[in-house]
């Protein structure tokens, strides 16, 4: 056997040994029944053609290797930007393991939530139960300041009313009766996991503002100089939610953050446990209802909690995943105006010194076409930079997409001579990616890990930027947002731009193109 | 160092060079090229003219004979091409420390080549001379001649420390060490009538093998290019040529006429930027070659290959003249490529606003005259902060020039191309004016400049709250050039639902709108964040101009 005591070798190597080889084969002769290789090869060949991508695009109830998540996960990720605050998800527990080790993929961090555990008993006789136990449990256990439920599908399908069972647990006494449980229903089967991140935040939101479910008198707004900011389901929400503190900072804007998760998902090792660490303050929750104004960094990830914020009658504006120059310029006046603050020289020369990056590098970038996936706002705010560097977004799909989101993107489109080929697909998936990407070539695919499979398959470049990116590290923690983020993304775009050249010219037994300047 | 100087002394008599010709004996001795000024940024050293000359010989090692800095620095910076060997782009140095230089570094040197020769064995080994083993009196003529006789290897002494003068300086030095001890070293296996010399081609970017094909095609053999992708044997047997042609006048002139005068090679100086220049050196190629014995019909097929080129790449360039014609260059580069490149910017509908002729001769800068007319803004030596001043002025709309001129145009936000050595596509030949050109109206479109000559946004809105920008293009609408229209409209006014100026203002125009809750009902303005953007448009434009279409309405 190749492997051995004195040597152990990792997966990497180990099964492309002679020894393995040969027993995969003997499997695949003996036992897989192979069909013939020819016939295989051809039918991955018309897979690849214009015919087969008619087919693939009139498919009407399969999705195939979607590009998005559930509702929940999204309820998840935005409880936990709240101070000392466990996620509760009512109903399986199968469920709540995923968005677990999701986020702790994501993050390299440990990812605290529990479920009500809901069994077949729970989902024939309601699931009151689980739900006054769990809160009892997790109470006790986890010692939590506040306690987030949302739902999983399984409690949707059997209509479990939270408000009430909430209301019955507290009079079973699981918890105080004044201790804080806002709650969302978060049905997998609507909208995905920003609708999810939505939805909770408009929950605890309420909950604090709107007289915490009839328990205490609703909050009068006394408007005050302070500006909410919310981040959007984010991948790079460490890094991004930093980033914004720190222009708020240089502006001299008061401001909260709502659903800070950027602490939780970086917590040092120094030999403390945190299962919460930082996040919005209970009170600044509450506060943020006398706020001027409120910013959302993502609209599509916003839009109930905005139209909600909005009717307390404060101004709201939301963004699109704000990268490169413009996009950023906009955020930036946009809090200018709001704050009366003007914007200092400190980040006019960021400005400058992105506009001088995009100027050194741009022969490089222009005219280069890029397919892009990912969630709505993200898609967009990499499409406005792209066509800001003279790129080609050629191909822009989101499976979580809507219609509005189709018709902002061809109105982005429209607005550049580089946008006059390009499309945006709402609601597709990766292998309608795949047809995209056999039938209408581009030079560089931008989307999250599980991009991988369609590099390897369609031959084109990945770069690696959306949620999740499981398969390198620390991503997370380099904002992309704000003139430092774009040149974030800049940097990220050139850097595999380079690494084709080489690898294409990195050809033995030639000794041309492979230079050491670019 | 009395023979390094009796040497550079010859190098400057150059009476192959017209500027030399001309001048007294007292300034003949001064030299050919200004002496770096104290305190002035100034370009490379002779040394480094010596290593860039010669670098591109493929089949070479290169070993530098100093402290780390000169090889250290210069180390495979050269984005010539090689069809076969890497030899080239190994860094070789004897890296002297403080003892070589105490007690004297031949013997490091010496066992320098050795090494070399034992662990790569190539076809020969070119040792450069630095400023600090000139200084203290190593010999590298001895230590190469003795290492010769030992090893039986070609070891090449290149002697041109870097003070001794500049770059110019250096690429002649290293062409006379070839004279002195390479060419006319071996023989060629064979030789045919149509045996020809490149000199002062460097390959960069492979852009000779653009051309080859055609002498390919004709039947003409390159017996040996001086340097680009250039193999030991071959030069070392080039006298064996039937005619050369000078392709960059101004590094390897000696050469050629020293060539031609110890084996009657006669050669012309030509180009392969542009079109016509290609032509014209095919042209003359085959001229040359045919006067000195081969077939006559070379000359009628070279002629159906430069008809068939040429239309081919004419067509081609047509489609980009309507985006070109009348755009203003501005090219700073030196030699050959002062008088060339403009040949190629014409035949695209460009417009030459000035060339530089640092580094061009007198017949570089008639050959500008005949091509530009008299009024060609020709720029003898240009300060960055003049070069700043000029692009800054938009007295162009692109710049062609070195790498190092690249930050200067993009602080003065001018789009820039690189045209020299550290460029990344090869422009020489038919195809390579194609891929010019493509380059070129891709540099002049490219939205980055937009971004780069505006100010930040910002700043367009004065303290008191009125819209400067807007003031200003209202009151001057007559001189904003018509190029800025389009990305003023295009300014998104609304962000929650993407309305463009242009949008509202026509609304405002056509509706004869005057308040915010009425452009609402007329456009998909939300006019939450934006009212007040909306509002200055409106005060902007009842102020500057009466709304048309009531006007007519009435």
């Amino acid at each position: 056997m190749a492997q051995n005591a004195e040597h152990v070798l990792d997966h990497v190597e180990l099964f492309r040994g002679p020894e393995y080889q040969q027993m995969l084969a003997n499997k695949k002769k003996m036992f897989e029944n192979a069909r013939d290789p020819a016939e295989v090869e051809r039918i991955r060949e018309w897979s690849k053609t214009p015919e087969y991508r008619e087919k693939n695009f009139a498919r009407e109830a399969l999705t195939i290797n979607p590009a998005k998540a559930c509702q929940p996960l999204g309820a998840v990720f935005a409880s936990v930007g709240f101070e000392g605050t466990l996620p509760f998800v009512h109903g399986s527990q199968g469920c709540v393991a995923y968005y677990r080790s999701h986020l702790s993929r994501h993050f390299k961090e440990p990812s605290s939530c529990v479920s009500s555990s809901m069994t077949e008993d729970a989902a024939v006789f309601g699931g009151l139960n689980n739900m006054a136990d769990g809160l009892a449990n997790s109470y006790n256990m986890y010692k939590p300041k506040m306690i987030a439920v949302s739902t999983t599908c399984m409690a949707e399908v059997i209509g479990d009313d939270l408000n009430a069972f909430i209301k019955t647990s507290k009079e079973r006494g699981s918890v105080p009766e004044h201790f804080d449980v806002p709650f969302a229903h978060t049905p997998a089967f609507v909208g995905s996991h920003i609708t999810g991140y939505d939805n909770a935040l408009k929950g605890i939101l309420e909950h604090f503002w709107d007289g915490k479910a009839g328990t205490a008198p609703k909050l009068e707004r006394t408007p005050n100089a302070k500006i909410n900011f919310i981040g959007g389901f984010d991948g790079y929400t460490v890094g991004n939610t930093r980033e914004i503190k720190r222009i708020f900072d240089l502006m001299d804007v008061q401001y909260t953050i709502l659903a800070d998760n950027s602490d939780v998902f970086d917590t040092p090792t120094d030999g403390e446990f945190r299962m919460y660490d930082g996040g919005t303050t209970l009170e600044d929750a509450a506060k943020a209802v006398h706020a001027k104004a409120t910013i959302s960094a993502q609209q599509w990830c916003t839009e109930k909690t905005l139209a909600f914020i909005a009717g307390h009658g404060q101004e709201v504006l939301a963004f699109n995943h704000p990268v490169g120059v413009s996009a950023t310029d906009e955020l930036l006046m946009a809090l200018s105006r709001i704050s009366g603050k003007d914007i200092p020289e400190a980040l006019a020369r960021e400005r400058g010194r992105l506009v001088d990056a995009m100027a050194d590098s741009s022969a490089h970038i222009h005219g280069k076409k890029f397919a892009i996936y990912g969630d709505p706002d993200l898609c967009y705010g990499l499409t406005d930079f792209l066509l800001e560097l003279g790129a080609e977004p050629v191909h822009v799909l989101s499976t979580n997409g809507n219609k509005a989101w189709h018709d902002k993107m061809q109105a982005l489109f429209a607005s550049s001579p580089f946008g006059q080929n390009c499309h945006a697909y709402p609601g597709r998936d990766l292998w309608h990616m795949r047809s995209l990407l056999f039938t209408e070539p581009v030079d560089f695919l931008i989307g999250n890990t599980h991009g991988k499979y369609l590099e390897r398959d369609t031959g084109t470049p990945l770069i690696r930027i959306g949620f999740p990116i499981f398969d390198r590290h620390h991503h997370h923690r380099s904002p992309v947002w704000g003139y430092q983020g774009g040149m974030n993304v800049l940097v990220k775009i050139l850097d595999k731009i380079f690494d084709e050249i080489d690898r294409k010219t990195s050809v033995a037994g030639t000794d041309y193109s492979f230079d050491i300047i670019r | 160092m009395s023979s390094l100087s009796a040497r550079i002394l010859d190098v400057f008599n150059e009476p192959g060079c017209a500027k030399n010709a001309d001048k007294s004996e007292a300034d003949r001795k001064k030299g050919c090229t200004k002496q770096p000024k104290p305190g002035s940024a100034a370009g490379g050293c002779a040394f480094d003219g010596a290593k860039i000359a010669l670098q591109p010989f493929t089949d070479v090692a290169h070993l530098v004979h100093g402290p780390i800095a000169c090889e250290g620095n210069s180390w495979d910076n050269r984005g010539s091409a090689s069809s076969g060997a890497s030899i080239w782009r190994t860094g070789f140095t004897t890296d002297m420390n403080e003892t070589d230089i105490v007690f004297g570094g031949e013997k490091r040197l010496y066992k320098a080549i050795r090494e070399i020769l034992e662990k790569y064995n190539p076809a020969a080994i070119f040792v450069y001379q630095t400023c600090i083993p000139a200084m203290i009196g190593d010999d590298i003529h001895a230590v190469c001649k003795a290492a010769s006789q030992k090893f039986g290897k070609p070891v090449i002494p290149v002697n041109s420390p870097g003070f001794v003068g500049s770059k110019n300086l250096g690429n002649k030095l290293a062409g006379q060490a070839l004279l002195d001890h390479v060419i006319g070293t071996e023989e060629p296996d064979h030789t045919t009538p149509c045996d020809i010399n490149l000199i002062g081609e460097y390959n960069l970017s492979g852009e000779l093998w653009q051309v080859k094909p055609l002498f390919d095609e004709l039947g003409i053999r390159i017996l040996s290019c001086i340097s680009g992708d250039g193999k030991y044997r071959e030069v070392a047997s080039s006298h064996r040529a039937r005619a050369a042609m000078l392709v960059c006048s101004k590094s390897m002139i000696n050469v050629a006429r020293k060539m031609q005068e110890r084996y009657g090679i006669p050669f012309f100086e030509g180009s392969f930027y542009g079109i016509q220049d290609s032509s014209n050196a095919l042209r003359n190629l085959a001229r040359v070659l045919v006067e000195r014995g081969a077939p006559a019909d070379l000359i009628g097929r070279t002629e159906a290959v430069i008809a068939r080129e040429e239309a081919r790449a004419w067509a081609e360039i047509g489609s980009y003249r309507p985006r070109l014609a009348g755009k203003r260059a501005l090219l700073i580069t030196g030699g050959v490529k002062s008088w060339s490149v403009p040949a190629a910017l014409q035949e695209a509908g460009l417009e030459l606003v000035g060339t530089s002729v640092k580094k061009s001769t007198d017949e570089d800068k008639e050959r500008i005259k005949q091509r530009m007319g008299q009024d060609v803004h020709m720029i003898d030596d240009m300060a960055p902060r003049d070069m700043y001043k000029m692009l800054k002025g938009a007295k162009a709309d692109i710049m062609l020039s070195g790498g190092k001129s690249q930050f200067v145009a993009l602080k003065a936000a001018m789009p820039w191309l690189d045209i020299n050595q550290e460029r990344s596509h090869a422009y020489m030949g038919y195809l390579g004016i194609v891929k010019l050109v493509e380059e070129i109206d891709k540099a002049l479109y490219n939205p980055m400049w937009e971004q780069l000559r505006r100010p930040a946004p910002w700043d367009d809105t004065a303290r008191d709250g009125h819209p400067m920008a807007l003031a200003r293009t209202d009151g001057q609408a007559a001189e904003t050039p018509a190029l800025l229209e389009p990305s003023r409209r295009a300014k998104r006014v609304c962000l929650c639902n993407t309305v463009d100026r242009g949008t509202i203002e026509d609304a405002i125009r056509f509706h004869g709108l005057t308040s915010v809750e009425a452009v609402r009902e007329h456009t998909d303005a939300y006019g939450g964040c934006c009212r007040r953007r909306i509002q200055d448009i409106l005060r902007a434009m009842s102020v500057s101009e009466p709304p048309a279409m009531r006007q007519a309405a009435e």
